[in-house]
């Protein structure tokens, strides 16, 4: 699939991937549209790109993405491509030992990290998806995983959302093939975004960096060239694209 | 036509050939549950060539249904 002049809904594309991904599609002249919960970031996006279209929306929030899918189809028709990309990088271990003791998980930011993760996902494809059915129209639904998806120490939460999205989308690619509809997954690795450091210390991310084989963080326009290229390979369905530098947890 | 539409429909529930009646409903077979309707559909757009709408996939539950709506399709039945 051309992506010139689909309509392209991406979550979380204010910043970060997302970010690379929206202006990597402008580039390619889709019509883009961006749901995300950050009202000063979106106000930004739209001053700096005029042309992508900017619906504020909590996607871990079933009945704000009910609302905010209705608006969208009713003004520009069925989306060709969603890109399930909002996320938070949340990092914890099952229990930390502390010098008063033991501490479990916290469960507020277990339940967040996988509403956000992967709830999310969830109810945006099914909005999505059914509007897509509804009107026999064509598309390719892209969910941004992981590395961590394989199991990553000391991020329960973050990890067995990302396992879980990939689960999803080998599921859903099995039930939407016949209907027109791929369903694929890409997996970027530690990528040089806001979000990476925040989650990382510097001596954690300087180690980080000497495990990667290519011996460097991934660049967010790598990862969109990925996403772009999983959109436009006809052939690609059903799988987890891994874009990590050759690095394995 | 008659013969291959009773094809397709075997071929994609599993259902031996001559089991295929036009009586036949949804109702009555278990392989035919939602997810196996899509393939059933699937499987008719691309050997006949062509698209059904989401109404007529929605009524097609039956096989006097099917070949109703291949009928008003134009397809010889």
């Amino acid at each position: 699939m051309d992506v010139q002049g689909k309509r392209i809904i991406i979550t979380g594309g204010v910043r970060g991937i997302g970010r690379a991904i929206v202006e990597a599609l402008i580039a390619k002249d889709a019509f883009v549209t961006v749901f995300d919960i950050n009202a000063a970031g979106l106000a930004e996006l739209r001053e700096t790109h005029p042309t992508v279209n900017c619906i504020e929306c909590d996607v871990s929030n079933y009945d704000q993405v009910t609302e905010a899918a209705t608006r969208y189809h009713a003004e520009y028709h069925a989306a060709n491509v969603l890109i399930n990309n909002a996320g938070i990088l949340f990092s914890a271990p099952l229990v930390r030992i502390t010098p008063s003791g033991i501490e479990k998980h916290d469960l507020a930011m277990w339940n967040r990290t996988l509403a956000t993760n992967l709830s999310s996902v969830f109810y945006m494809t099914a909005s999505i998806v059914e509007k897509m059915i509804t009107t026999r129209t064509k598309g390719v639904i892209v969910n941004i995983s992981s590395i961590s998806s394989f199991g990553n120490v000391g991020q329960s939460a973050y990890s067995a959302a990302k396992a879980a999205v990939n689960a999803l989308t080998v599921t859903w690619s099995k039930e939407l093939s016949p209907m027109g509809i791929r369903v694929v997954g890409v997996a970027p690795g530690f990528t040089d975004t806001e979000s990476t450091k925040q989650a990382l210390n510097e001596s954690i991310l300087t180690e980080t960096i000497k495990k990667v084989p290519l011996r460097r963080l991934g660049k967010p326009e790598e990862i969109a060239h990925g996403v772009i290229w999983a959109i436009e390979n006809d052939f690609f369905n059903g799988k987890i694209l891994s874009l990590d530098g050759g690095l394995v947890l | 036509m008659n013969a291959t539409v009773n094809e397709i429909i075997a071929s994609s529930l599993h259902l031996p050939l001559t089991m295929v009646e036009d009586k036949l409903t949804m109702a009555e077979v278990e392989t035919w549950d939602s997810l196996q309707h899509m393939d059933l559909i699937a499987s008719f757009e691309q050997a006949l060539g062509i698209e059904f709408t989401f109404e007529e996939i929605v009524s097609m539950r039956s096989v006097a249904e099917i070949k109703r709506v291949l009928k008003d399709k134009g397809m010889e039945i």
